[in-house]
């Protein structure tokens, strides 16, 4: 249904996008996930057509984006990180505005706009304009707008940024039903927590590369069941790795050391705390903050990259 | 061509939402037109006419000619004479109601006659400068005229006056007196006629008549409302971008050329009603002929959409919209003024008005004067409308490229 292959995109020397590749099918939801500046949204307006690929391949519902782009938009429902409607304009004509420029007309184009404010949960607002809404009703009808043509490929771009957690559930159950109704839907997110919830499988991007790739459950097999220990303090010089090694924690590999954050993985870590510790200050080091994270795709990507998805 | 509608619904829609914004661009060409109509329209566009009180105390033959001379020819166009008693001249003189004030003394004619001094009072009033400077000029030559009389005719004048006793003065009485004065102006007609010198009269060519000024200002307001307009409409493309709805239109199948013309029909509409709305009024006001209406109309609309394009086309140059909105407001200001929306370019000095004839609002003015001040219909003239729909066209054709090559997509 998607097929982003060997997607470039560069400005100059710097390049944002760097041999992105992935495929992404009918009735699932494919998350791209990367930090701020990974290069999530370029990928995605690639893919919507807002910037054209310095080179690669972008194909959706089998139509080349670049060769033939209307036909492409025609199965492609955007909705943008940041809101994109009238606010002068009332709920219902934004809606109806927005399904006119995918070419829906007539009976066809009023019975969608009213399904589509039903599902929004804006059917008794609909006359109203949208600077008079709350935060979480203008991003339920910036999806409405994305949507309202029943697109077979549905770009989510950030859509939760700046949401209230009640308004957050209710664009995930939409995202659902979007993706039960047979789209394809490709959603960038920071927060590791809504891709576990919501896609079958998921890209990690970072500088612009994708690192890693597969369904949710490859990628925590990929991690094991190995804890992820993270330390802040003072670190002596000598390789701590192998001191641990010595001491009978033979699984545990040092991912980091950096400003005196160490960052570790390694099965059953809250077992070898207190060994760890001693280690560590009979080296002459001093530990002043802990954090152990069991595996998830946040303790994943720091694995991947070395640094926290949020930075 | 249904996304194109569509677009020209919804901006129209959402133009209602800005009624305050269409009105002023309205109101305030309507304020400054009707402050510079009311400072400029005299009403009929007649000359100005001087009151000159007079106060006849002797109330002779006499003194009444003198006081009729000031009615006659083109005189009598200029000052309109009043006899007051002498309260009320003062009265009036004191409180500025009148050019002058002449008092004709008590025995003016016997003094006269009698060739003695005699004196008149002429007041004049210092509020005004020319009217009072002809009644003044006017009665001295009057007393010159009378003292060359006296000075020529004096004995005829005594022999007639001697004669008062007499009832009905006899033919050979009559015929003395004629024939004393025949012979005077024979004697002085060798040295009076030919005149030295000859006067040729040349007559100029009738002049059409000027139009009234308030009438030339109607044009330059019409367009003040419509650059208002055109600049207000056109920073749409910039609210438009930062609510991220071109970015959101670039994703979709609908065409940019489509949503360029559904706004510019959309600006059509309102500047067709901004500029007919002042027209109507202008052509009320002045009592034009209403046959001139639609093509003023269309003549005004389609300059307004093709201002409306290239101010569209300007803003979207610029970098941000603060400096887009600053810099094409800055610009109306010069475009209004040498425009004639400020000054006709009717009595602007012509190197100005040239070069404001050049302006893209001065061209239209221009064409607009002409056909609004002449009597004749609208002439279609080809080559300017050419040039103004080639002009939108072409405004229009920059703002899809604008917006494909990059303003849509940030």
């Amino acid at each position: 249904m998607l097929t982003v292959d060997n997607l470039i995109k560069q400005y100059g020397d710097f390049t944002a996008v760097d041999s992105v590749s992935f495929e992404a099918s009918k009735g699932t939801v494919f998350g791209l996930l990367g930090p701020n500046g990974a290069g999530k949204s370029t990928t995605i307006n690639c893919i919507s057509g807002l910037l054209s690929p310095t080179s690669g391949h972008i194909s959706v519902a089998g139509a080349d984006i670049v060769k033939d782009g209307k036909n492409a938009k025609r199965s492609l429902g955007v909705v943008p990180q940041e809101l994109a409607l009238y606010d002068d304009l009332p709920a219902i004509e934004n809606l109806k505005y927005w399904g006119k420029a995918y070419g829906l007309r007539g009976p066809v184009l009023a019975s969608r706009v009213q399904e589509v404010l039903e599902y929004i949960g804006l059917g008794d607002r609909a006359k109203d304009l949208p600077k008079t809404f709350s935060g979480g009703m203008k991003r339920r009808l910036n999806f409405g707008c994305g949507i309202v043509h029943k697109p077979g490929v549905l770009l989510l771009d950030e859509p939760t940024v700046g949401v209230d957690p009640q308004s957050r559930q209710r664009l995930f159950e939409m995202v659902e039903a979007e993706r039960d109704a047979g789209a394809c839907v490709l959603y960038t997110t920071h927060y590791m927590e809504e891709a576990e919830r919501l896609c079958n499988s998921l890209a990690i991007i970072d500088h612009g590369k994708l690192i890693e790739q597969g369904s949710v459950d490859q990628l925590k097999a990929k991690l094991g069941a190995r804890d992820v220990l993270q330390l802040n303090g003072k670190f002596p010089a000598t390789d701590i790795g192998a001191a641990l090694a010595d001491r009978g924690i033979g699984d545990l590999e040092v991912i980091s050391q950096e400003d005196g954050v160490l960052t570790m993985t390694m099965s059953s870590a809250s077992q070898h705390l207190p060994t760890i510790f001693e280690t560590i200050t009979s080296a002459g080091g001093t530990v002043a903050e802990t954090s152990l994270r069991s595996p998830n795709l946040e303790t994943l990507f720091l694995l991947l990259t070395g640094k926290e998805l949020r930075e | 061509m249904s996304f194109l509608y569509a677009t020209f619904r919804k901006d129209l829609a959402r133009w209602r939402q800005d009624m305050m914004a269409v009105l002023l661009w309205l109101g305030i060409p309507f304020l400054i037109g009707g402050l510079i109509t009311s400072m400029v329209d005299g009403g009929d566009g007649a000359s100005p006419t001087g009151i000159l009180l007079i106060h006849d105390k002797d109330d002779s033959l006499l003194s009444g000619l003198i006081a009729g001379a000031y009615s006659q020819g083109q005189l009598g166009e200029l000052i309109s004479v009043e006899q007051v008693s002498l309260e009320e001249g003062t009265e009036r003189i004191n409180a500025g109601e009148a050019s002058g004030f002449l008092i004709i003394p008590e025995g003016f004619t016997e003094a006269f006659l009698d060739d003695e001094p005699v004196t008149l009072t002429l007041k004049t009033n210092p509020a005004q400068t020319i009217l009072p400077g002809i009644i003044q000029d006017v009665t001295e030559i009057l007393l010159d005229l009378g003292f060359y009389a006296q000075a020529m005719f004096g004995p005829e004048i005594e022999q007639i006056r001697n004669a008062d006793s007499i009832a009905v003065p006899d033919d050979v009485f009559v015929a003395d007196v004629a024939v004393q004065i025949q012979d005077k102006i024979d004697t002085i007609s060798p040295h009076l006629f030919p005149p030295a010198f000859d006067v040729q009269i040349v007559e100029p060519p009738p002049a059409e008549p000027r139009p009234d000024i308030a009438l030339l200002f109607m044009p330059g307001i019409v367009l003040m409302a419509l650059l208002f307009s055109a600049q207000g409409l056109s920073g749409d493309y910039w609210k438009e971008r930062e609510s991220g709805t071109l970015r959101r239109l670039v994703s979709t199948p609908g065409l940019l050329s489509r949503f360029v013309y559904g706004k510019a029909l959309a600006a059509t509409v309102i500047i067709a009603a901004l500029g007919g709305t002042t027209l109507a009024l202008g052509f009320l006001y002045h009592g034009l002929a209403w046959s001139k209406f639609v093509p003023s109309l269309i003549w005004v609309s389609i300059s307004g959409v093709g201002l409306f394009a290239w101010f569209a086309a300007l803003q979207m140059l610029f970098p941000n919209q603060k400096a887009a909105s600053l810099l094409t407001s800055i610009l109306l200001f010069p475009l209004m003024m040498m425009g004639g929306s400020f000054f006709p370019l009717d009595v602007l000095p012509d190197w100005i008005a040239a070069i404001g004839r050049l302006s893209p609002n001065g061209f239209v003015v221009d064409r607009l004067t002409r056909e609004l001040t002449t009597a004749a219909d609208w002439t279609f003239d080809a080559s300017s409308w050419a040039i103004v729909i080639g002009l939108t066209i072409a405004g229009l054709a920059v703002c899809t490229w604008r917006l494909q090559t990059g303003f849509a997509r940030r």
